[in-house]
């Protein structure tokens, strides 16, 4: 009964006081354009997979004319890109570009996507290095503070908008003088405020949630309701530990400037520094090694290889019986050289970028470690999982495309070491990549640890805001 | 000082036993006992400090005593706070509204939260016309309202609640004499309906006109209590002097 009739005054008071609408519709203004970022992006990414697709179709539509074509008689167009060589139809000609489609809510937070491949040819030339590369050459800026998608107005502003209409949600009251006439009514200061910031949150939390909505609507999948569940519950969870905070803070009694000091302070801690912290300290503390190091690595090991192709054969056989299968030409072919030479040039790579790996994945641990100090951390984590741009699903991505590289080289080694030519025939037996993206029900399991920590953050802001409102009385 | 049982049994509306309130070194109010029975309107004199606005807040559970017991309708406020507010009314000495909100719906507001929100715009207008704002008035907003029509819309609020008891504290502070005297006139009204009215105030004037009871209160004891039936306005004066001298 309370909450309605608080409800409906403060429906009223906001009626009635214009910077305040003013600041509610500038935030719905930078709602639609974060979505319109994102939805741009979406669809950039998505044609880029459709490329990238079409891509594979046309490739081995010529490469079966030309076999095709040869069979019946004809010359191949170049003798250095002949199909029937395996080392040119399982090399960069014949390539196989594996792509992860965008996430089902990219168009809501970009995370890694912009950061991270989200395709790679792949042929018998794959090796780790293919891997550290970046995805799309992107604006400096863009990379240095994100982009400025829903998930980032959601961590970064939405706490703001909250902080300036609840700083002073009960001080305001005090300081007006409508606290005692207020609490001289059969309600609580609890009460009360409870409603007023409900409403608030209602206007706010409303508001992201509907443009959220319609994201997917434009650029989404309704068919992943488990996400969309998760990124709604981060959203009213992280929103609420604010409206939380400020319900604490005012509970202290104290004036509506020191409770905006306070707030102000609390965001920058949380928000900014606390994370930048932590990722200078993993930076410091876990260094990856650097690009350069390893393209010294990579052009060390090519001059070894070319020096030593016979002895690197030999070596490789030994290490790769299976490659072999007894088949190998008496007089190794040069594309036999060549491979033997590349295969060194990887295991040397493998080396640094293990290094890298390591280092990579101690920085990760540490950040997952102290992510539970701020609510920001742990907010974009279960955002940026549960619109599939996160580090998990890119990680998946990445290592369902290693095992397709195997297969590849799987498929086409033994007849490069065999010196074999290849026929129209082997074409539908050359591997395809099948992505098995990750089930809804496995984000949700795994966003669900840093959202329940949110929860108790905000168990724990509401437990304090209720003991000091509890003591909240008419004559403060 | 009296501590009474109403005649048919009933306990008194307003009631302290023992009151007291200390902050840190300083006892506001020292073991008050008081007793005010409907229809009855009590006024507590004393100068700035004596222990009138605590006793108020006490009875309004804005500050826990330090000892003894506020009472309404026999109800410990400690321990009542919700049941003993429904019976309460109260007029602070700077009545202070939404400013972004008219007077209506100031008045609609809080006289919902009282447990009135069933009252219709119209009768809520009538009641503030009847507290001695203008019609015109009640529609506008409060921003462009005087101190003493601000006041009336909080005469208003505490009408429409119908309250048994109604708690004023310097509630004529800053009228003009016209709107005294309509306030005078009010609590007379309220009074012949039975409403229990306890009024914190420097007016000794106001206090010999509308008072029914006049307790003088100095360093948060009660040192005197008067009939205003027994007493002239000049003998309320030099009483009060007296006590204040001592």
């Amino acid at each position: 009964m309370t909450a309605r009739i608080v409800i409906r005054n403060e429906w009223r008071l906001l009626m009635a006081d214009r910077p305040l609408r003013l600041a509610l519709g500038l935030f719905a203004l930078l709602l639609v354009y974060a979505l319109a970022n994102g939805v741009v992006w979406t669809r950039f990414q998505e044609s880029t997979v459709e490329v990238a697709q079409a891509g594979n179709v046309e490739r081995a539509l010529a490469i079966e004319q030309e076999l095709t074509d040869i069979e019946n008689g004809a010359e191949p167009a170049s003798p250095f890109s002949d199909p029937r060589l395996p080392n040119v139809l399982g090399g960069r000609r014949g390539r196989h570009t594996a792509v992860l489609t965008p996430g089902p809510l990219t168009a809501l937070a970009v995370g890694q996507s912009d950061l991270l491949p989200y395709y790679y040819d792949v042929n018998i030339y794959t090796n780790e290095s293919s891997f550290h590369q970046s995805g799309e050459v992107e604006s400096p800026l863009n990379l240095m503070v994100g982009r400025f998608d829903l998930a980032f107005v959601v961590v970064y502003l939405l706490p703001l908008l909250v902080l300036a209409l609840s700083f002073n949600v009960l001080s305001e009251e005090r300081e007006q003088g409508t606290l005692a006439l207020t609490l001289s009514q059969p309600v609580s200061a609890r009460g009360v405020v409870a409603a007023k910031l409900a409403f608030r949150a209602l206007l706010v939390v409303g508001m992201v949630l509907a443009v959220s909505l319609a994201g997917i609507l434009v650029a989404g999948d309704f068919g992943a309701p488990g996400r969309i569940l998760l990124w709604c519950a981060a959203v009213v969870a992280y929103a609420l530990f604010w409206f939380v905070l400020a319900a604490w803070v005012n509970s202290l009694r104290r004036s509506s400037a020191w409770n905006a000091t306070v707030l102000v302070g609390a965001w920058l801690v949380l928000v900014v520094v606390l994370p930048a912290a932590i990722n200078i300290a993993a930076g410091l503390l876990h260094p990856l090694p650097s690009r350069v190091q390893m393209v010294t690595a990579q052009r060390e090991a090519s001059n070894e290889a070319v020096n030593q192709r016979s002895e690197l054969l030999a070596r490789y056989l030994e290490d790769h019986p299976e490659m072999a299968e007894g088949v190998v030409a008496d007089e190794p072919g040069l594309g036999a050289l060549a491979w033997a030479a590349t295969d060194a040039v990887n295991r040397r790579l493998e080396e640094v970028t293990a290094e890298h790996d390591v280092r990579r994945a101690e920085q990760i641990a540490l950040v997952r470690r102290y992510r539970f100090l701020s609510p920001a951390l742990l907010t974009q984590e279960v955002l940026i999982d549960a619109a599939g741009t996160g580090d998990a699903r890119f990680a998946a991505f990445q290592s369902q495309v290693r095992v397709f590289a195997e297969r590849w080289r799987e498929f086409f080694v033994p007849a490069i070491l065999a010196s074999e030519q290849m026929n129209a025939g082997v074409l539908s037996d050359v591997p395809q990549f099948r992505l098995a993206d990750e089930a809804s029900a496995d984000v949700v399991r795994r966003a669900g640890v840093p959202l329940a920590v949110l929860t108790g953050l905000l168990g724990l802001a509401g437990a304090g805001a209720g003991v000091g409102l509890g003591r909240v009385r008419g004559a403060d | 000082m009296q501590t009474a049982e109403s005649g048919a049994g009933q306990p008194p509306l307003l009631e302290a036993r023992g009151l007291s309130k200390r902050y840190g070194a300083t006892q506001a109010l020292d073991s008050l006992d008081l007793a005010i029975e409907p229809g009855e309107v009590y006024c507590l004199l004393g100068p700035n400090g004596a222990g009138k606005t605590t006793t108020i807040n006490l009875f309004l559970g804005f500050v826990p005593p330090s000892g003894g017991q506020a009472l309404v309708s026999g109800m410990d406020v400690s321990t009542h706070d919700r049941e003993t507010k429904r019976r309460l009314a109260y007029i602070p000495e700077q009545v202070m509204l939404y400013r972004n909100l008219s007077g209506l719906e100031n008045l609609e507001y809080f006289a919902a939260l009282g447990g009135k929100g069933s009252l219709g715009r119209e009768r809520l207008a009538d009641i503030l016309v009847e507290a001695g704002l203008e019609r015109d008035a009640v529609d506008r907003r409060v921003s462009e309202y005087s101190k003493g029509m601000r006041q009336k819309v909080g005469i208003a609020i505490a009408m429409a609640k119908e309250a048994d008891a109604l708690l004023l504290d310097e509630p004529t502070s800053g009228l003009d004499p016209k709107a005294s005297n309509e306030f005078s006139a009010l609590i007379e009204r309220l009074r012949n309906d039975g409403v229990a009215v306890l009024m914190a105030t420097h007016d000794l004037f106001r206090a010999k006109e509308t008072g029914t009871r006049v307790g003088i209160m100095r360093y948060g004891s009660l040192v005197t209590e008067l009939g205003t039936d027994e007493i002239g306005h000049a003998d309320l004066e030099r009483v009060y002097l007296e006590h204040m001298h001592d």
